[in-house]
């Protein structure tokens, strides 16, 4: 018994793509009165159960060891900047504008070819009447909302120019008030007066938040009401702040704090290269760049917990291009151990095989 | 594999990125931080001698030996170094750190030859980077050859300025154009785990000294593990992790014996310890959905061997199956329960066991037999 609004499946109809404002592009609806805004990477929208919602705080978990969080990062800001929200960025590094020619380009509708042959040959492969109009539902409302971002390409001149694209350096000065001004000012551009009238929509996107290269790093008790005031900030207004942060340099209650005050809590977890135990345990093992963990989905407005369909998403890029997040899948077991039998018995009884699920 | 870190030190990075940075950890039970350094320092020392290495200077920053140490432990190893050796200028920051000795000055000051630079403000760390950059352009001037760059021990650095400093110092020289590859010791014993992990978190490379046996645990005879520890003293593991290109994380181990001569490492000879080390990485079953569509040979043969739970097998005689109730005719099938029991018991002891416990529905079945039931139908 899941929430059914939120849980998609292959047979639920994707939601329509209206916005509330036609001029504010990238905004889809979601349930309990709530808007999303895209991720960035169409997999974790559908994960997250339509995107993030506005007004949410969403904070990465960092792995020392891969730079993960960095692409959810990229395709965070370059959805924002393909939809036309203000964006503001902040990050431990002396030139953070630099970041910005990292950014990756939309991959253009032409890389898409083997999706749309399928369409045409409808009439070979016999779709069931009932089936085919979600399919084409699904193609078409999804462009506007999100992309698909190619990994490779830089982010074209025309999505860069005259945006309005804030930069802050966490490095500047040796406390928070600085990058609390930014935010400040930068959120009351975007104030909530009335939940069916969403005037405009900003992004904040802060990168290692933690970084022990910030002076601040050591007060902790400023770090945490940073964020503190970053959320209240975040609740009346219509902006999505992704925050991502190192959780071992920090102590153990803090960083626990930090992550209780999440409303999205994500974490990266870096993959051993030329492992063969996993190689054996994994399909598609050298493919895989890296671990995506979901430990919190936001819930607005409700009290029905969002339960993901699996809790650990494989990052890897298909096409050398495309940021693709799968569940796991493991290889067919060599069964001697005879292990299978005891924990496929209690996968009947978790909730955790969503997978199984009808 | 400490082959590996010393050619990934040789190699340098590449253009526009950040120098790869080594940090090598110790422990208090496990003190050969000075030997790994040293190690690789007579290594690299080597190949800018004789030109294979990118880099064509080294810079040796000493905080807990006296550069004195370094020359003498490099003529052991057949490097011999003179005041006029172009290839390598130590910092010396192990004598006078704080300026304590002489009149205390503003700057540098060059003492004697230009191999030996005596540094006093370690405090300031943006002129021990200054200087640090200086004698590596002394060495190799301005253009785009580059130099290396070793600290002998970040301990002593984090005594006199605080993490946030130390690590913009490091990342700074990291991430100046001239500076190929740099490496630190650091004794994790003696700070936070923060600071370690600060550390950790700006080298691309984290080498680790394990001792064998582990620290004592209590349950142990306290003399029993004196005598262990004193014996297993010089020897341990060696961990070492890659930070990989794709955000892919190469994690090697082997073996290090400390002697007279120095450090040697030896493949690891047992390798239950590389298989739990993997093990904390992989994710935790219950995410995974399993099948298991093929049985091994052991599970065949159990398969073989199960009792099925019909009464006619096939084998020429009925078998009675026990059936949870005792029968009218149980005096004369007293032999065969025997029978099957054995077979049952043959099952259970040869294994997990494969057994099949069937009950009779009602005494009104009749055995199973060979007779088709369809044969006295009239068509």
């Amino acid at each position: 018994m899941a929430a059914p609004n939120v849980r998609t499946s292959s047979f639920s109809r994707n939601i329509s793509v209206v916005s509330s404002s036609p001029q504010i592009p990238g905004l889809k609806c979601g349930p309990n009165g709530t808007t999303f805004i895209s991720t960035g990477i169409r997999d974790l929208d559908r994960i997250l159960g339509g995107g993030y919602p506005l007004g949410s705080l969403v904070m990465v978990m960092e792995d020392p060891e891969a730079p993960h969080h960095m692409d959810l990062l990229r395709t965070f800001m370059s959805q924002g900047l393909v939809n036309n929200h203000p964006l503001l960025y902040a990050s431990p590094s002396k030139d953070p504008r630099g970041f910005l020619g990292t950014l990756p380009n939309p991959g253009s509708s032409k890389e898409d070819k083997p999706t749309a042959p399928d369409l045409d040959q409808g009439e070979s492969l016999r779709i069931a009447w009932q089936y085919r109009k979600y399919m084409e539902n699904q193609k078409s409302s999804i462009d506007d909302y999100s992309n698909d971002f190619d990994m490779r390409k830089p982010l074209e001149r025309q999505f860069l120019a005259g945006r309005p694209i804030d930069c802050v350096s966490l490095l500047d000065s040796s406390d928070l008030s600085v990058a609390q001004d930014h935010c400040a000012t930068f959120l009351s551009k975007f104030p909530r007066l009335n939940s069916s009238n969403i005037a405009s929509i900003g992004r904040i996107a802060i990168q290692s938040f933690c970084s022990p290269l910030c002076e601040y790093s050591d007060k902790e008790s400023d770090m945490l009401s940073f964020i503190r005031l970053l959320k209240s900030m975040l609740m009346v207004s219509n902006a999505v702040a992704i925050v991502t942060f190192p959780p071992s340099m920090l102590s153990p209650s803090s960083s626990t704090r930090l992550q209780h005050m999440a409303d999205t809590l994500l974490s990266i977890k870096a993959i051993p290269d030329g492992d063969k135990e996993l190689e054996k345990l994994l399909t598609g093992y050298k493919d895989i760049n890296g671990f995506l963990n979901i430990h919190k989905v936001a819930r607005i407005n409700t009290q029905v917990p969002v339960i993901p369909e699996a809790k650990t998403f494989s990052m890897s890029l298909k096409k050398r291009r495309f940021l693709a997040l799968e569940c796991l899948n493991q290889a067919p077991v060599d069964g001697s151990s005879g292990t299978s039998y005891g924990t496929s018995g209690s996968c009947s009884g978790s909730s955790k095989s969503g997978a199984l699920d009808f | 594999m400490a082959d590996s870190i010393f050619r990934k030190l040789r190699d340098g990075g590449e253009e526009g990125e950040l120098a790869p940075a080594l940090t090598v950890e110790e422990t208090v039970a496990s003190p050969f931080a000075l030997d790994v350094s040293c190690y690789l320092l007579a290594n690299l020392s080597s190949s800018i001698l004789a030109g294979k290495s990118k880099s064509e200077g080294l810079v040796l920053v000493t905080f807990s030996q006296s550069p004195s140490f370094y020359l003498q432990f490099l003529k052991q190893k057949g490097i011999f170094v003179s005041s006029s050796s172009k290839w390598i200028r130590v910092l010396d920051c192990y004598t006078d750190p704080l300026g304590w000795i002489d009149q205390p000055s503003p700057g540098v000051i060059t003492e004697g030859s230009s191999l030996i630079k005596l540094h006093k403000c370690v405090s300031d760390l943006k002129r021990l980077f200054s200087s640090i950059i200086e004698a590596g352009r002394e060495m190799v001037g301005d253009g785009k050859t580059r130099f290396s760059v070793a600290i002998d021990s970040v301990n002593e650095l984090l005594r006199h300025s605080s993490m946030p400093l130390v690590s913009g110092l490091l990342t700074d020289l990291r991430s100046h154009a001239q500076v190929s590859s740099l490496f630190w010791s650091l004794n994790t014993d003696l700070h936070q785990e923060k600071v370690t992990n600060a550390l950790e978190y700006i080298s691309t490379m984290k080498a680790n000294l394990e001792p064998f046996c582990p620290s004592s645990d209590g349950k142990r005879n306290a003399l029993e593990n004196l005598f262990l520890v004193h014996q297993d003293f010089g020897k341990g593991r060696f961990h070492i992790r890659f930070k990989l290109r794709k955000g892919r994380v190469r994690v090697m181990s082997e073996e290090y014996h400390v002697d007279q001569t120095g450090i040697n490492f030896s493949p690891i000879s047992s390798v239950e310890t590389i298989i739990a080390a993997t093990k904390s990485l992989i994710p935790k079953a219950s995410y995974l959905v399993h099948f298991n569509l093929q049985l091994s040979e052991k599970e065949r043969f159990e398969k073989e061997k199960v009792v099925l739970p019909f009464e006619h097998q096939d084998h020429g005689k009925s078998t009675e199956i026990y059936d949870g109730r005792r029968t009218l005719a149980d005096g004369k099938t007293e032999a065969t329960p025997l029978s099957s029991g054995e077979l049952q018991a043959d099952v259970v002891s040869s294994g997990k066991g494969g057994e099949i416990i069937y009950f009779r529905d009602s005494d009104d079945e009749h055995p199973d037999s060979d007779e088709d039931p369809d044969d006295d139908l009239d068509i």
